[in-house]
């Protein structure tokens, strides 16, 4: 059961963090709006744009997260790490 | 040819011809062998890296017609049609992130090219498979066409066309013939090549126009205030506002739910999934899904040029006396840039157009090699002959895409283009619900699916074009029993869960029998190097591009 215990905190936050970068840039009505502006752009169009980099950022976090979790979970049953393998070849290409 | 600029024009020819040598040189690039399989030709030899996914998916999904189409929709309509396209890009992310690896997973273990294979496998179900890859091409098609759309249109800015038909379409007739050659011998790879330079070039000229034409055209104040006195001014033909500027209230569902659907039907669309296929590790699709957003920030900043086009006052009458808005982007180019940069900027777009009617059209091919010529009419094909049929199949593919342009009015293509995003929707459940659970049953599945493709092209038919009175006016219709407009595709899909939920339920009580299902749980995460999950050269010795299983 340890195992299972283990999984669960980077799973469940990487769910949350990605179900926050789906749902709140589609509330339209947070943002359908004139103003506040930024550099001329109604806050309409550049709370949009700044949401690109809220769900980079979100996506890499839990890209760690859940990329962290599988490695453990993969060293545990025995498994290589295919980044570590293939590391070499990833530079020249 | 009246009026050619010929500046222009040599710059095209010259990026164009580059490009098309390195088509061909891409053959060679990192193989490891023969191209008579279906895993080197149509999936690249299944090895690429983030890098180069990074690009290859960039290339694939901001295809030439999104960079003319979106802008386009923006200085016609605004921000319903035209900025969705942003958080439709961030969405989409976030989505994949979920079930992309879960695909390449069992894909690896099972040797699936295409995602008819899996839901072949998984329901065991030739008919739902069969569904799922007719879906497939069919959305796949009028897509091509619309790269063609985009070509067109820079050509035409060019100078190049006139009154007789050879001339017109004379360019388009060359790039074609040159695509098809270089995807015939190089593949996947091809694109995947051509990718680096089609994205170098956007960025470049993007970046250029986000930062020039502000100053010439006084600031994005005044960008802005031309858009806004443009889009809320009233339409004499329909008593309405031309367009929207910001969203009112009766808009937000119509916002949202394109965005959404568009961002579900994107990674169902065989290209995309084509291009995940071909990486490396189970990985790299993840990792991409947080530094694709790069592109989405591009395409937000190039949805604004289309308020540049409506500062900048642009004429987008086209050769035939009609508006269209199609041309207001590569005339914003014309008009505010000198000829040679001009030309660096139609160069980016046509060569953006090879990028992603290449990949489509490999990716329609492996469909109907796998699901329709394997499974219905040649069961027992070697991977040299999928190879042989496939190259053949993306041949007709862009042939058929060719003659759809050239012979047939551009509004069809569009109607299809629009249809098919609705289409492609419906085939959601059956792959992506399907990577979590079989509990679906095959029959509701397909049934599901059936209902919701009718039920979307007739929705999609009886939206009339205010101004024109046509049928296919737009993609939003109002809920059924609500006042509340929605992207219709999305509308489609729940009433398919629905459909698929309440039938399987039906099903299972009746024990109608389910398919079988020749998948394993741990298929879902296994990665490259896990025993099972086949490296090329394993395919290629065993003998079969489809192992053991299927």
């Amino acid at each position: 059961m340890s195992r299972l215990s283990a999984v669960r905190p980077a799973y469940w936050i990487s769910g949350v963090l990605l179900a926050v970068a789906v749902v709140v840039p589609l509330l339209v009505s947070t943002y359908a709006k004139d103003e506040p502006r930024l550099w001329g752009f109604p806050f309409f169009y550049w709370y949009q744009l700044m949401w690109v980099f809220i769900s980079a950022i979100l996506v890499s976090i839990c890209y760690q997260l859940v990329s962290r979790e599988e490695r453990r979970r993969r060293a545990a049953q025995g498994l290589k790490n295919p980044d570590l393998h293939g590391a070499d070849e990833e530079a020249d290409r | 040819m009246n009026n050619v600029d010929w500046v222009q024009l040599i710059i095209v020819i010259v990026i164009f011809g580059a490009v098309t040598v390195m088509g061909f040189m891409a053959a060679r690039w990192r193989s490891a062998g023969h191209m008579e399989s279906l895993d080197e030709w149509g999936l690249g030899g299944r090895g690429f890296g983030t890098f180069i996914t990074w690009f290859l998916l960039g290339g694939d999904l901001y295809t030439a017609y999104t960079f003319v189409a979106v802008p386009a929709a923006m200085f016609a309509t605004g921000a319903i049609s035209g900025f969705f396209a942003v958080p439709y890009t961030i969405v989409v992310y976030p989505i994949i992130f979920i079930f992309m690896s879960r695909l390449w997973s069992v894909s690896h273990r099972n040797g699936y090219v295409t995602p008819a294979d899996f839901v072949g496998g998984r329901y065991g179900s030739k008919a739902l498979s069969l569904a799922v890859a007719v879906t497939g091409i069919l959305a796949t098609m009028p897509y091509i066409a619309l790269q063609l759309v985009g070509m067109q249109a820079v050509f035409e800015t060019m100078g190049l066309g006139g009154n007789n038909t050879l001339a017109k379409d004379l360019p388009l007739l060359i790039a074609f013939a040159v695509l098809a050659a270089y995807t015939y011998s190089s593949g996947l790879r091809a694109p995947a090549m051509i990718a680096f330079v089609k994205d170098g070039l956007i960025y470049l000229v993007i970046g250029v126009a986000i930062i020039y034409l502000p100053h010439e055209l006084g600031g994005w104040h005044s960008i802005f205030g031309a858009a806004e006195d443009k889009l809320t001014a009233t339409n004499p033909a329909t008593g309405k506002p031309v367009g929207v500027f910001i969203p009112g209230e009766s808009g937000f569902s119509a916002y949202w739910t394109l965005a959404l659907g568009s961002a579900m039907a994107l990674f169902m669309y065989p290209h995309s999934v084509t291009a995940v296929l071909s990486t490396k590790n189970r990985n790299i699709v993840r990792r991409n899904a947080a530094i694709l957003p790069a592109y989405s920030l591009l395409l937000g900043l190039l949805a604004l040029l289309g308020f540049m086009a409506i500062k900048a006052n642009v004429n987008v009458k086209g050769l035939d006396g009609l508006a269209n808005p199609q041309l207001a982007i590569p005339r914003l180019f014309d008009q505010e840039f000198p000829s040679w940069f001009a030309g660096i900027a139609f160069a980016a777009i046509a060569v953006g157009a090879l990028v992603p009617a290449a990949i489509m059209s490999i990716a329609a091919a492996n469909l109907f090699t796998r699901n329709i010529y394997r499974d219905f009419i040649k069961p027992a094909a070697t991977p040299a002959q999928e190879a042989k049929v496939s190259k053949l199949a993306s041949l007709l593919v862009k042939l058929g895409a060719l003659v759809f342009v050239l012979a047939m009015d551009k509004t069809i293509a569009l109607n299809l283009q629009l249809l098919g995003g609705i289409w492609i929707l419906q085939t959601f459940p059956a792959i992506v619900i399907g990577l979590f659970t079989k509990w679906f049953h095959r029959w509701a599945l397909l049934t599901g699916w059936a209902v919701a493709m009718v039920f979307g092209t007739v929705e999609a038919y009886n939206v009339v074009n205010p101004a024109t009175k046509k049928h296919f006016g737009g993609s939003l219709a109002n809920i059924p029993f609500t006042d509340k407009q929605a992207y219709i595709a999305l509308t489609a899909f729940v009433l398919n869960l629905v459909i698929v939920v309440v039938l399987t339920i039906i099903l299972r009580a009746l024990k109608v029998p389910e398919g079988n299902d020749t998948t394993h749980p741990t298929d879902y995460l296994a990665d490259r190097g896990d025993p099972g999950v086949k490296d090329l050269p394993e395919l290629l010795d065993e003998g079969g591009a489809s192992p053991a299983k299927s």
